[in-house]
């Protein structure tokens, strides 16, 4: 493909630390450069009691949030990293940093070599956003009218436009309801709408939070696709926020985790796998008086000791927790249904809080778990 | 403060074309805007025949400052609709202000492009028809001076009033509980300019003369236009100083403002 | 009977919690009590008296018209509206007592909130500040006699139950109309001139008069404001609270006809 923007056939090479041809004057420094950032929040506690609203008036206690403590990170062009954290975590305050919505407390915080919140209209000219629970286009307009006027919002040229414009009806298949209003699209349709919108000026950066949820698993796939695409072809840098593992799975190689403001985990995913996420969940119903007997089930020879364990039992419903890289679990579900008639089966993936709280329950991180944070159960608050 | 009026037309195009997707809804919201401002006035005139007048001025004169104050604020209405306090605060509590910040063009531009209360536009038609049945009614002496300041009263008024706006959007930043208080002041003020200050106690003239000088907006410069005398002794230059004392008030809320920004973008919402 | 108590009891409640909006709402009453009452003085200007009503008896009746703002719900009230086009009604209409009762039951502990501590508050600020909007010498008028208070309070309740009957038919129209919203708003725009609300409905030419007689806004805020002023004699009294009666019952009949026709076309529509 002819793309005339020279710094992406040097990201396609997969090496964003390639030679610099020094006719091009390209930075391939970090895009995104983070360093002990942090964001505070004074939250205002009201007293208890029956006179509490009285000495509210007179006296005001504060508690300190750390939504963000001392969190360091760099991302080069090119990345497509998922950024990880059970709800009240600090995701979206970073987010809100990243673009230039929320002032940073303490830190350092460059994107493309600005501050975000100093140059508001240069940076966001820059940054593409979806936010899978709210859309940014013309809720009672037809897409193909926002589409158009946010060319004039982010001043694309024309023709630029049309040829970006062309590439996402084919890639999202747009056509379908382009010319609907965006109040009757379905969720999937309306995600995808907001893609082509967030792209359609040619970003480098792209923020994507919580781009898959709710949506099926056909829909899931189309946008996953499409932003794998996006990524590789046009050399996006593209920063997904979500709750959602199997997003991260299909789509990152690197992983960032963050709980309580603090940055847990940065690095690939097949090392987080490694490490702490490797168990998948069998739940099993089973006849209200069978017995389930583990050593005695036909599994293949040479497994790890404690690849398959029982995690839980309630009455007819039993909780097997297997390792993914020792056996699958069509493989396990054979030798179980040999051995006792099998009701009912649910397979479950070990979701990020549970990764989490295996990060934390094996301490296998330096710094990150050693501390007792569970001391009051404060966790950063979502201010959003 | 720079307001692009290219990106503005498009943006404003926008949202009038999704007002009228809601056709029914804008005419039903058309006639009783345009209902409510003919009952209120007739309301007016039925008690001012009954008495006379009032503060001895006349119907006509009465009617000139109502009709002129409620063109002035119904036009702020509609083209600032954005900035309506209560709209605002919805915006920012529903995360829509943050998509504002997201895209780059002006704030002001966006908000003020966002919304478009086209259904008033029936009372800014009446409160210049009555205006003009006024000035007919009181005889008014025209000079070129007086048809030249005309104008720059009515900017002032909606400046005044846009002010106003500004301030109450600006409050929703820290809370939405104050809004109904800037009531007081919008349509209050309205309503207060509506009638000849004079009949008001001196503590209340006071109040909208030296604190908030609504006094300058519309009452001195109908003395002005009705060759009056000042029953209040205030300075010749009085009548004159309309367009700046709207013009202030705005500087005022516009420091608010950007004041309010830099804690919205410290605190979020 | 005792379901009914307890949504009166809870609605009572909910109002009573909104504090600071609570605050806001009460410094545009005054505020707006005040500009009114400063106009009324200047209109009366050398007069003593117009139809009847003292200049005392004028600004009093500037501080009552924002006493029944709250109670009589005179800006607004959607809420069945509200409820059959969000579909809730679906549900409300399976409970046990009928759907104009239990919005009644509602309503009662909502206007009782309001009056508590937005109609009283303003009354009595009325009554404390009476040197600030009026003559010097003026005094806030109060009703003379024990029977005179009794009238005025039965006329409060009726006054309430006409309001809420009209307002309860306008709504209804939801059944029939998605845009309920702008019926309902039409017909508060012209209550506010016809109840007597902007100005005593004596201050009007007579034709006026009678023409809003037609309608049963007057049976509302103008009702109360004439009987608690003194200006009606006995037996006028007593055919004003007859006139009140009259219109509720008639609406209450209007409101349950309706309501039937609106239920038996949504139940047909399938919701």
């Amino acid at each position: 493909m002819n793309d005339p923007r020279p710094d992406v056939d040097m990201l396609r090479s997969g090496d964003a630390k390639a030679e610099v041809d020094v006719d091009m004057e390209v930075d391939i420094g970090p895009i995104i450069s983070v360093d002990r950032l942090s964001k505070h929040f004074r939250v205002r506690r009201h007293h208890r009691g029956r006179l509490g609203w009285a000495r509210d008036l007179v006296t005001r206690e504060h508690t300190l949030v750390r939504a963000v403590d001392e969190v360091s990170f760099a991302i080069r062009p090119g990345e497509l990293v998922g950024y990880l954290g059970p709800n009240g975590a600090g995701k979206s305050t970073t987010i809100k940093m990243l673009t230039g919505l929320l002032v940073p407390t303490g830190g350092e915080l460059q994107v493309a070599g600005r501050l975000p919140w100093r140059e508001r209209r240069r940076h966001v000219a820059g940054l593409g956003a979806v936010f899978g629970q709210r859309t940014t286009l013309w809720w009672d307009l037809p897409v193909i009218q926002s589409l158009e006027l946010l060319r004039h919002v982010y001043r694309v040229p024309e023709k630029r436009w049309r040829s970006n414009l062309d590439d996402f009806r084919a890639l999202l298949d747009l056509d379908v309801f382009i010319d609907t209003p965006v109040r009757q699209l379905s969720l999937g349709q309306r995600m995808r709408a907001d893609l082509a919108a967030a792209l359609l000026h040619d970003p480098p950066l792209l923020f994507l939070d919580e781009p898959t949820i709710g949506l099926d698993v056909v829909a899931k796939d189309r946008i996953r696709r499409f932003i794998r695409h996006v990524n590789a072809e046009r050399g996006t840098t593209v920063l997904l926020t979500t709750h959602d593992l199997s997003d991260v799975e299909k789509l990152c190689r690197r992983v960032m985790i963050i709980d309580r403001g603090k940055l847990l985990y940065d690095g690939s995913l097949a090392d987080l796998r490694a490490r702490f996420g490797g168990r998948r969940e069998l739940v099993v119903d089973l006849a209200p008086d069978a017995e389930l007997d583990l050593a005695a089930l036909d599994l293949p020879p040479g497994l790890p000791p404690g690849a398959v364990e029982i995690a839980g039992r309630e009455g007819p419903r039993w909780r097997l927790a297997f390792e993914r890289d020792a056996l699958s679990a069509s493989t396990l579900i054979t030798a179980l249904s040999a051995q006792v008639p099998v009701r009912d089966l649910e397979v479950r993936e070990p979701d990020i809080e549970a990764t989490v709280r295996r990060i934390y329950e094996e301490r296998l991180l330096e710094g990150g778990g050693a501390e007792d944070e569970g001391a009051d159960g404060m966790r950063g608050v979502e201010v959003s | 403060m720079i307001v692009e009026l290219g990106l503005y037309r498009r943006m404003l195009g926008a949202t009038v074309r999704s007002l009228m997707q809601h056709r029914v809804s804008f005419f039903m919201q058309l006639i009783s805007a345009t209902l409510i401002t003919l009952v209120e006035f007739g309301a007016l005139v039925l008690v001012l025949q009954r008495f006379d007048g009032v503060g001895g001025w006349s119907i006509g004169e009465v009617a000139m400052l109502y009709g002129f104050v409620a063109a002035s604020f119904k036009l702020l209405e509609t083209v600032g609709a954005g900035f309506d306090p209560h709209d605002f605060g919805d915006q920012v509590r529903l995360g829509r202000f943050d998509q504002i910040l997201l895209r780059p063009a002006g704030l002001v531009t966006q908000v003020l492009a966002g919304k478009f209360d086209l259904h008033r536009i029936g009372q800014v038609v009446e409160g210049f028809v009555i205006f003009g049945v006024g000035v007919a009614l009181a005889g008014v002496v025209w000079t070129p001076e007086k048809l030249a300041y005309l104008p720059l009263v009515f900017v002032g008024q909606m400046a005044f009033f846009a002010g106003l706006y500004l301030m109450g959007s600006t409050i929703t930043f820290w809370t939405v509980d104050a809004i109904e208080a800037m009531n007081v002041l919008t349509y209050g003020g309205q309503e207060m300019m509506s009638y000849p200050m004079h009949i008001y106690q001196p503590w209340l003239r006071r109040t909208f003369t030296y604190f908030i000088p609504a006094i300058f907006l519309n009452y001195y410069p109908a003395l002005y236009l009705l060759d009056r005398p000042d029953p209040l002794g205030m300075p010749a230059w009085a009548p004159f100083i309309a367009p700046l004392v709207g013009l202030a008030l705005l500087l005022v809320a516009w420091r608010f403002w950007r004041f309010g920004l830099r804690h919205y973008q410290s605190t979020g919402s | 009977m005792r379901l009914q108590l307890e949504l009166v009891r809870l609605a009572f409640r909910r109002h009573l919690a909104y504090r600071a909006a609570a605050l806001a709402g009460l410094a545009t009453n005054f505020f707006f009590g005040l500009l009114r009452a400063a106009v009324m003085v200047a209109l009366y200007g050398e007069r003593q008296e117009m139809q009847g009503v003292t200049l005392e008896a004028a600004i009093t009746y500037t501080g009552l018209s924002q006493a029944v703002i709250g109670p009589l719900a005179m800006f607004s009230w959607l809420e069945v509206t509200r409820a059959v086009h969000s579909g809730e009604v679906a549900s409300d209409l399976l409970k046990p007592m009928g759907y104009y009762g239990f919005w009644l039951a509602r309503d009662v502990g909502r206007a009782l909130a309001t009056f508590l501590w937005r109609s009283v508050t303003i009354l009595l600020a009325y009554v404390f500040m009476f040197r600030l909007l009026a003559p010097p010498g003026a005094k806030f008028v109060l009703p003379e006699s024990l029977a005179q208070w009794l009238a005025v309070v039965l006329a409060c309740c009726l006054a309430w139950w006409v309001s809420f009957s009209w307002r309860f038919l306008a709504n209804v129209s939801a059944f029939w109309s998605p845009d309920a919203r702008g019926i309902v708003r039409l017909a508060f725009i012209f209550s506010w001139f016809a109840s007597g609300f902007i100005m005593p409905l004596r201050f009007y030419p007579d034709w006026v008069v009678e023409l809003c007689m037609l309608t049963p806004f007057p049976h509302t805020v103008n009702s109360i404001v004439e009987i608690y002023l003194g200006l009606l004699s006995g037996p006028e009294i007593l055919a004003t609270l007859g006139l009140q009666l009259a219109w509720g019952l008639a609406l209450c009949g209007a409101c349950l006809l309706a309501l039937r026709a609106g239920v038996r076309r949504l139940v047909i529509l399938g919701g």
